[in-house]
Formats: structure tokens, C-alpha cells, sequence
């Protein structure tokens, strides 16, 4: 699941020569990280609207394929697609899968660093106890 | 006692009390503190956990799985999924907002006294002389012109000059540093915050507080407010932990937020056919400028420039929102190199909103499990008057220099030039074209005079339950066009000492 999410998210954002894409992000660590921590409902969603970016070429492009094997132009613009899909909860679910991609993105301290932002401290997950 | 945080299945937890609070947010924690200080003893139950600024989150990620409700998975049924952002941890939505200090408008009591028929002119003179007190105890100032930064001082520049009133806003921050990290949680500890504040004093105070504890219900037996019960739950691994009922000899107040008292009240068979209703908001949409020098909007008050110039006319507000790189990120139009491109100008960006007083109304339910439902979906005068603000904004963004405009409207152009601004006012009006949020949340436990019409009285008192009190938002009947914050805590102040003073309860 997490590769395929993956699928969905890298043609969100790519690189180039000097601003680091998410491809060039610890995201596989991210991913495996929200999986085990976030709201049961919030990962339903990043799932979803994965699955969907998957299987819906054909609506998009018009190519019955699953997404993950089109060249990457085809993905990008497929995924362009999906995010400006008149129906609703199409574009919802694209939505999700770009906005966690985004916090993983505006993390990553090379990103941070090309923007002269300082890198994130560790979130230290920590609360009070009695 | 003192605090007790998540305890492990095993023997219950069993605590006697005065008073029992639920919720440590605005309406709780005021609540809690007045009771205490009147020499009570009071136990204050918090479903978050007690997270103080060392264990704040730094990162997006983090604040969404530390900072909100749910990871901010709640959003409204309607029309639209609009996302409905609350905190969760001791001291509520007060640790992860901008602490915002707006005292109630008179007309906000006149339209209470109109429509749910309680005095107004009384309920203003009590609200107003407690708010007096939470100023002065709560170091309410002007955002410091050190931490202004050109987020807000941009939408200062940009009113100015098309003459609009403006202000730099009044906070509850203790010498800001305008570190821009509100959201997450003051690192620096200057936000005052009610976890740093009045949770600790009731410690002092020989309060307990019970975190990581959701209240499932209130025991109600013949009519009065027996205990609270519930599970303890692991803030990060959501597992159950040890039972917990907490007895209240005097009385129970509810201050488990807009969402969550009508579901605690409902899942405590307390029957009412107003439970839920008349739920209002203030949605907020966003638009972005784009200027030509960095703007840096992190390095700044999060949100530290406000006008109320348009509250009257059109029920609306503006705002600064400076929000951090990771949270822009996926919510700019565009995928794939397009918006590469367009992240490229982050450090030029401002984001300001705008928050519009809507007259649509919603309501709360509850789903197979107890949880809340928000249902709501703002209506077309709504969404006219909201995009004229961002009209308005696009405007004073344009006088402040700015070169272009992001105004993210769905099926709209991504940046207007000055000379295209216009074009705003013809947007559409389907909420389904906006990004906006819910935080300013009010109703489902409304009060009122007539019984059949409201859940709780002018007192906060559920009618037909003595001891029974609501001290949160959710008693509000109507919405008030301004922040909400310090509203609620003086309500809640002022009911919490009548309550005593009466000994009714």
C-alpha cells in the first residue's frame, strides 16, 4: 500500500536542478510513519484517493491502464486531471493525497534549506504523565 | 490526586469531587478556575492529552497528529467537506490557535436578548467586567511592532492606503517574539494558553485533572448530574486504557466543545429536540498575494492583523495567517512542475483571510458510535458575502504592492493581476469551489429563555437538570462576527461563579 501511495504522490511534485522533489524526500520513511501514527479515517482517505489515482486513467486520458504503468508525463497530467475533476469527491481525494504529500515535501530539510528555512527539530511526541 | 494522565487497563479510577469539569479548552478551564478559586473542590477531564511547550510539535505532520482533533479528520456533511479544526489537549483549541482577545460586541447581546430571550443588557455588563479580568490576568496586548513582520504589516500598509479601519490585533501573548509558530504550539511560552495558566493554578488550588480521558457520558440519575465516565486512551496509540468515574456532589459543566457537548449530552439520554440545533460558524477562506520582495510570512505573529471595517455591513472579518511551508505546500493549485513553479514563490506569499459571520445554520448528530456529526452547507447570501471579502482583500493586497493575487477558487485562474481582480466578484458561489475552515464554531446546546426553544438556560443550566451546566460555544445562539475566545471564557467565568453564588447547585 505504502508503494502505492507512493504512485499517486511522486508525480505530484518532482524536482529539478536546484529545488529537491518529493522523490529526493525520506518518503517511504514518512509514509511508514503516518501509516503506524495517523487517524484511522485519515489514512482510509490517503488510501482511497491512492487507489483511485490508480485505477482511473481511463476517465482521465482515456488509456485503460492502471496509473502506475504510464510513462510519466501521462501520470502527471493525469493526476493534474484528477485534481480539477468535476466530480467532488474526486477532487477531495486528490486533494488528501497532495496535502500529505506536502507535509512530507515542506519538511525535508533541503527543501526547508532552499526556501532559508531552518530544518525542522524532531516532534517530540511527548506529553505529561501523572 | 493532582493530574493523572493515561493509566493503563486495569483497576478503575475513581475520584469525588464538588465539581466535575469536562473539557479543559476556553469555557472549561475558566470554568474550572472560578469554581477553585470560590474554594471548591473541582476535577477537570480532558479527553487530549497535558502537553506543555517542550513536548510541541515543530513539523505540520506533527501538529496535525499532536495539536488536532483526529488527526483535523472531522469536516462537515453538506454541500461541501469543510474541514472543522479543533484542538485536542489540555487547554483545548487555546493551545494551538493565535490566542486571539476581541471583546463581545454590544450587538451580539442585543440579537441574544432578541432571539433567545435572555437579558442581554445584564449578561453584557457581567461578560465585559469578567473579560476585564481575563485582559488583565491573561496579558492581553497589541501584537509588539518586533513581531509584526511583513505578513502583518502588509494588510496594515495595504487598509491604509485604501482607508479601511484597521488594527494590529490584541492577544493573550506575554511579549511575543513573533516566531510565527501559534499553530503548532508557542515554543517560546509566551502564548498564554490555558494549559499554562489556569490548568496548573487549579493544581495548586487542590484540583485534580484527568487527561487522556474522554468522557463517555454523564450519569444523570433522577434528574441530577451524578458522575462523568469514560475510558483514559492513549493519545498516539488510540488503545483504551483504565475505566474512570469521577462524582460530582454539586454539579457537572460541559465544556467539550461545539461538537462534542451535544454528543455528550445525547449519548447521556439527556432528550431535547433543540440538541444539536442551530449550530453557526464562521467559515474562512484564504487568499494569497504575491509580492515582490520576501514576505517570509513564518516570520511574523501568526496572525497579527485584523479589521473589523466590514462586520457591520457584511458580517465579516479579515485576518493574517501566516502559515508554515509544509501546510502551503499541498494546498496550492496546480501538481507536477506547474507547481513546483508556483511553490517556488512561497517566500513571497501572504496569506490573509477572510472569516464571514454566515447566517446559515447546521446542526450536530451523533453517528453509530457516538461521535459527532457536523451537518452544514453555507447558503448562497453566505457565500456572496464571503467572496466579496475576498474581493476586499484582493484589493487592500494589491494596495500594499502586491503584484498579483491567488485568490483558490476551483475552476478560477490561479494568479489574477491587478487589472483582473474584478473577475472575483463573478466567481462562483458553490462552496464546493473553496478551501475553506471551520474554527469558530458556536451552538448545538443553545441557550434561551424558553425551554422548548433552547437547551440551557441563561445560566448555562440544561433546563430541567439543576446541577447540569454547558460553559462552552455551544451554548451560543447565534454566531458573534468577531473571535470567539474571549467570549467563551468570560461566559463561562461568569456562569461558574453564579453557579456557585446561587448554591443552586
Amino acid at each position: 500500500m505504502i508503494w502505492l501511495i507512493k504512485q499517486a504522490m511522486l508525480p505530484l511534485m518532482p524536482g529539478s536542478a536546484d529545488l529537491p522533489g518529493l522523490a529526493d524526500t525520506k518518503l517511504d520513511a514518512f509514509l511508514r510513519r503516518m501509516r503506524r501514527e495517523s487517524d484511522p479515517l485519515f489514512w482510509a482517505g490517503i488510501v482511497a484517493g491512492s487507489v483511485l489515482c490508480a485505477v482511473t486513467p481511463l476517465i482521465t486520458l482515456g488509456v485503460p491502464l492502471p496509473a502506475f504503468l504510464l510513462p510519466t508525463r501521462l501520470r502527471m497530467r493525469h493526476a493534474a486531471r484528477l485534481l480539477v475533476h468535476r466530480f467532488y469527491p474526486i477532487r477531495q481525494a486528490m486533494l488528501l493525497v497532495r496535502y500529505a504529500a506536502g507535509l512530507c515535501w515542506g519538511a525535508d530539510p533541503a527543501v526547508r534549506a532552499f526556501f532559508a528555512l531552518p530544518a525542522y527539530p524532531a516532534d517530540p511526541g511527548t506529553f505529561r504523565s501523572s | 490526586m493532582g493530574h493523572i494522565a493515561f493509566q493503563a487497563k486495569g483497576r478503575a479510577v475513581e475520584l469525588d469531587s464538588d465539581y466535575v469539569v469536562v473539557g479543559s479548552g476556553a469555557g472549561g478551564a475558566s470554568a474550572a478556575i472560578a469554581l477553585a478559586r470560590a474554594g471548591a473542590k473541582v476535577t477537570l477531564v480532558e479527553a487530549g492529552p497535558w502537553r506543555d511547550p517542550s513536548d510541541y510539535p515543530h513539523s505540520g505532520y506533527g501538529t496535525l497528529r499532536d495539536m488536532f482533533e483526529r488527526w483535523g479528520t472531522s469536516f462537515t456533511r453538506g454541500r461541501a467537506y469543510w474541514p472543522v479544526l479543533q484542538g485536542a489537549a489540555v487547554g483545548g483549541s487555546t493551545v494551538m490557535n493565535s490566542a486571539i482577545c476581541v471583546r463581545t460586541p454590544a450587538d451580539v447581546f442585543d440579537a441574544w436578548q432578541s432571539s433567545a430571550g435572555i437579558d442581554g443588557r445584564s449578561l453584557a455588563q457581567a461578560v465585559w467586567a469578567a473579560q476585564d479580568e481575563l485582559e488583565a490576568e491573561l496579558s492581553a496586548t497589541p501584537v509588539p511592532v518586533a513581531a509584526r513582520g511583513r505578513l502583518n504589516l502588509l494588510a496594515a500598509r495595504g487598509a491604509d492606503a485604501l482607508g479601511y479601519e484597521n488594527h494590529f490585533m490584541t492577544r493573550y501573548v506575554r511579549d511575543c517574539q513573533g516566531s510565527g509558530s501559534c499553530l503548532q504550539g508557542c515554543h517560546d511560552d509566551r502564548k498564554q494558553s490555558l494549559n499554562r495558566n489556569f490548568v496548573p493554578e487549579l493544581l495548586t488550588r487542590d484540583g485534580d485533572v484527568l487527561s487522556c480521558a474522554p468522557v463517555q457520558r454523564v450519569r444523570i440519575v433522577r434528574g441530577r448530574a451524578h458522575s462523568v465516565v469514560g475510558r483514559f486512551k492513549h493519545p498516539q496509540t488510540r488503545q483504551p486504557g483504565a475505566a474512570f468515574e469521577v462524582r460530582a456532589r454539586r454539579g457537572v459543566f460541559v465544556a467539550a466543545s461545539v461538537t462534542g457537548s451535544p454528543a455528550l449530552l445525547m449519548r447521556s439520554g439527556v432528550r431535547h429536540r433543540m440538541l444539536g440545533a442551530g449550530f453557526r460558524t464562521h467559515p474562512g477562506a484564504p487568499i494569497l498575494g504575491c509580492y515582490d520582495e520576501p514576505v517570509d510570512m513564518n516570520r511574523a505573529a501568526t496572525q497579527g492583523w485584523s479589521s473589523l471595517a466590514y462586520r457591520e455591513s457584511l458580517g465579516l472579518k479579515f485576518e493574517t495567517l501566516g502559515m508554515p511551508l509544509d501546510l502551503v505546500a499541498g494546498r496550492l493549485q496546480g501538481s507536477g512542475h506547474e507547481l513546483m513553479e508556483r511553490l517556488r514563490e512561497f517566500r513571497h506569499l501572504a496569506m490573509w483571510a477572510v472569516a464571514c459571520r454566515a447566517e446559515s445554520v447546521g446542526h450536530v448528530s451523533v453517528d453509530w458510535s457516538g461521535r459527532p456529526v457536523v451537518h452544514y452547507t453555507c447558503g448562497e447570501a453566505d457565500m456572496r458575502r464571503m467572496r466579496e471579502g475576498m474581493y476586499v482583500l484582493a484589493q487592500t493586497h494589491i494596495a500594499a504592492g502586491a503584484r498579483a493575487v491567488l485568490p483558490a477558487i476551483e475552476g478560477f485562474p490561479y494568479k489574477l493581476e491587478p487589472n483582473e481582480i474584478e473577475l472575483i466578484r463573478s466567481a462562483p458561489i458553490d462552496p464546493r469551489a473553496y478551501v475553506a475552515i471551520l474554527s469558530h464554531l458556536f451552538g448545538g446546546c443553545v441557550m434561551g429563555r424558553d425551554p422548548a426553544r433552547s437547551v440551557c438556560d441563561e445560566r448555562g443550566r440544561v433546563h430541567g437538570h439543576e446541577n447540569l451546566y454547558v460553559v462552552d460555544a455551544s451554548a451560543l445562539p447565534g454566531n458573534l462576527g468577531v473571535n470567539p475566545q474571549h467570549t467563551i471564557m468570560a461566559l463561562a467565568r461568569h456562569w461558574a461563579k453564579q453557579a456557585v453564588e446561587t448554591g443552586k447547585c
